[in-house]
């Protein structure tokens, strides 16, 4: 999934560069590669969202 | 502060761009491919979220510091603050040049996550700072030759960052690893999974412990996890003889004077005399003072006259009668006293094996120097423990979980000692008595060898909450302040 994440990113970074017409899609894309860059960690700290210390 | 032109900030953010993804991203590029190394989950996230922050910068090159952008980047530097933070936590306490994977000028690259994040959410305000005018419309701008390089910068080592994590972490569904491995070209090294999926959803995981409850514990001795127990009769009750500040949570008697020391729910400590029914000193804690102490649950006599008196949360407190007390300076340790009494030091146990754990006992060895102090069970985490602490520095000096000596078995494949909830405990000839609220338990603990040597039920008892001894006798204080007597059994 991460792989899918950095095509994501490099889509949104090809259209800001070479199609700049293409901002709203572009921002789109920045924000789902961050949902899902933000998914992967909460899959990984899943059993424990919060540090693993005294709060 | 002067503001800076448009031209002369964007000029500016480039290179910030630059160095983002050249320094940590490109940095992490160079270790992949110089040393095979390889992220971790927790790691490709954050290295991501440095990723994004670069591709906010570049929208921002490219269409003006629209505030959509900056809220993105706001976001992205506190999530990626967290999700340093979160994973540095799972190392920050480990030993000394201990950590996850190699460091980098001597830190680890989960404490570099932390500080690059804390640094962008700076630069941010600073930009911001210089910024001359509001957030008008740039247009869509030629982003010049520095804003180029950034671009290409950022589409290489993304690009270079993508073709890693093909091949490291696989295509989707796959994802990464909480303990990846070195970097191959050779697929039969490849590994690709979702192991990560696994395990119970948890806000807090294995710190999720609930405060000790030991009157909710079941008293019938019959229930108890090991096999048909002899009994030991109440011989006769005994019973505090005047009104303590909460319930009693534990009574310890010193055996070179007979004095009793009792302590209460509510940080109630009382030094009474041999006939329970006299108080020669009497305080009540400040909990909430530097060290916090959660309610009393243990009380010992130590050498030199000092009282020892231990938290749930094994936060410690050492004090001493003292005709001289300087009442000003105990006004900080006491919301209550009768001026007799000096603290000494306050402070906390730190154990290994009963880590995350709570007690409610406390006993002092005497041959040993040591005090003593028995862990109760969670649902996360079922042992019996019994902690040693030296008495000079008062640090660990041992741990073990004892063992079932001769003659004592679990009824069932299901039931363990680690059922018992010891909320009394005492030393006498070389021997610990660990009383339980589970199942009416007194149980005798082998010191020398770790091992139970005998378990004993107590019929009658509601909410036993101490244990001292008095010569052949043991006094079972509860809840109640009623004390009942028992024959001290010697195997």
């Amino acid at each position: 999934m991460e792989f899918l994440t950095f095509l994501l990113i490099l889509w949104a970074a090809w259209l800001v560069w070479r199609r700049p017409e293409r901002e709203r899609l572009a921002f789109g894309l920045l924000v789902a590669s961050s949902l899902l860059m933000a998914l992967l960690f909460l899959i990984g700290t899943h059993t424990s969202f919060v540090p693993g210390v005294n709060l | 502060m002067t503001a800076l032109a448009p031209d002369r900030l964007r000029t500016a953010l480039a290179w910030v761009v630059i160095a983002l993804i050249a320094i940590p991203v490109g940095g992490a590029v160079v270790l992949w491919v110089a040393h095979g190394d390889t992220p971790c989950i927790l790691c490709w996230s954050q290295r991501t979220s440095m990723i994004l922050i670069a591709l906010v910068g570049l929208f921002v090159l490219r269409y003006g510091p629209r505030p959509r952008y900056l809220g993105m980047a706001v976001l992205l530097g506190t999530w990626g603050v967290f999700m340093a933070l979160r994973h540095s936590a799972l190392h920050l306490a480990r030993d000394v040049g201990q950590g996850f994977a190699a460091p980098i000028f001597g830190v680890h690259t989960h404490v570099w996550s932390w500080f690059i994040h804390w640094i962008v959410l700076a630069v941010i305000g600073v930009l911001l700072l210089l910024m001359r005018g509001g957030f008008g419309e740039w247009g869509t701008r030629n982003t010049g030759r520095t804003g180029r390089i950034a671009f290409a910068l950022f589409v290489v080592v993304v690009g270079a960052n993508a073709l890693q994590a093909i091949v490291t972490t696989g295509p989707p569904p796959f994802i990464g690893q909480a303990d990846p491995v070195r970097f191959s070209l050779n697929p039969r090294h490849w590994v690709w999974m979702m192991e990560e999926l696994e395990g119970r959803v948890s806000l807090r995981g294995s710190w999720t412990i609930p405060q000790p409850n030991p009157e909710a514990a079941d008293p019938d001795p019959t229930h108890g996890p090991l096999a048909p127990l002899p009994s030991l009769p109440v011989l006769a009750w005994e019973r505090i003889g005047l009104p303590l500040t909460g319930k009693l949570t534990d009574l310890s008697r010193d055996p070179a004077s007979g004095r009793f020391l009792a302590v209460t729910d509510r940080y109630g400590m009382y030094v009474l005399d041999s006939t329970l029914s006299r108080v020669q000193h009497r305080v009540v804690l400040d909990p909430g003072y530097s060290i916090d102490l959660s309610p009393l649950a243990g009380a010992a006599f130590l050498t030199g006259d000092t009282l020892a008196l231990l938290a749930t949360n094994k936060s410690y407190v050492l004090l001493r009668p003292d005709p001289q007390a300087d009442p000003d300076r105990e006004w900080r340790h006491f919301l209550e006293t009768d001026g007799g009494i000096t603290e000494l030091r306050r402070s906390r146990f730190a154990t290994v094996r009963a880590r995350q754990m709570y007690v409610l006992s406390l006993a002092f060895d005497a041959a040993a120097d040591e005090l003593i102090a028995v862990a109760v069970p969670s649902p996360r985490h079922r042992r019996l423990v019994v902690s040693r602490f030296a008495g000079g520095d008062l640090l660990l000096a041992s741990e073990f979980e004892p063992r079932l000596g001769a003659g004592l078995s679990p009824i069932g494949p299901e039931r363990s000692a680690a059922e018992y909830v010891v909320t009394g405990a005492v030393v006498a000839d070389g021997l610990l008595y660990a009383m339980s609220a589970a199942y009416s338990t007194l149980l005798v603990i082998d010191l020398q060898n770790t091992t139970v040597r005998g378990a004993y039920a107590v019929p009658g008892l509601l909410h036993p909450t101490g244990l001292a001894a008095r010569g052949a006798q043991l006094l079972v204080a509860q809840a109640d302040g009623r004390v009942a007597v028992v024959e001290r059994p010697v195997r």
